[in-house]
């Protein structure tokens, strides 16, 4: 198998330290994190015809 | 999301719910990176009925008569599509049983254990819940000789071997 180069291996380890960052953020705020994410895939969901609701985090 | 959180709390707590935990990719946010979802799992045990039987009428009439709407499989909670699973098996009443209290800004509410998570998801057997367990694995403070007990006690041992060799 071919070696990866170093400059993309770093890019890959930058990427995995990120997503072990992300894992340790308090929760409320990965939660407004995912609901950025829905904001994100809805329209190319509904494109596909699903019905997706992007969650209302507004506190009544 | 912490109104969502009160009113899954008033339910249990006026005994429409006998327990409700996170689970699903919401509880494995709480334990990883942010995953995409647009529904908020939440597993319950519910009060046996007259005839015995589990039904989840009495708790989408008591959210109707919060003023709560049905979407799909969902009830739409202040703005968060609910998904509402009965505890289907033994392992999944376990994992509601020793669910974890944690704080939400101001509200508590209760999430699975990662060890529990990893273990519906292999016993699901779905690919959504193999790259679950990968994620998990990598991201979360995982107890592995209480993992070890999950899957032995629950004859997820062959799932385990092929997924994670």
């Amino acid at each position: 198998m071919d070696e990866l180069r170093p400059e993309i291996a770093a890019l890959f380890r930058a990427k995995e330290a990120r997503r072990l960052r992300l894992a340790k953020l308090p929760f409320p705020e990965k939660v407004r994190i995912v609901v950025e994410l829905q904001k994100m895939v809805a329209p190319l969901l509904r494109q596909r015809g699903r019905t997706v609701r992007v969650w209302d985090l507004d506190e009544r | 999301m912490q109104a969502t959180l009160r009113v899954l709390r008033d339910l249990e707590n006026e005994g429409v719910l006998e327990r409700y935990a996170i689970g699903g990719a919401m509880a494995a946010t709480f334990y990883c990176e942010p995953l995409a979802t647009f529904d908020l799992d939440v597993f319950v045990i519910l009060p046996v009925t007259e005839s015995g039987l589990i039904s989840l009428a009495a708790l989408y009439a008591a959210l109707r008569q919060r003023g709560y709407e049905e979407e799909g499989d969902c009830v739409v909670i202040e703005g968060i599509p609910v998904q509402f699973l009965p505890a289907y098996n033994a392992l999944v009443e376990e994992a509601l049983r020793e669910a974890r209290e944690q704080p939400f800004e101001a509200v508590s509410t209760r999430v699975l254990r990662a060890e529990h998570l990893l273990a519906i998801a292999l016993q699901t057997g779905r690919p959504k819940g193999r790259e679950r367990v990968r994620i998990l694995l990598e991201q979360a403070e995982i107890e592995r000789p209480l993992l070890t007990e999950i899957v032995r006690r629950h004859g997820l041992e062959a799932r385990w071997s092929a997924w994670t060799s």
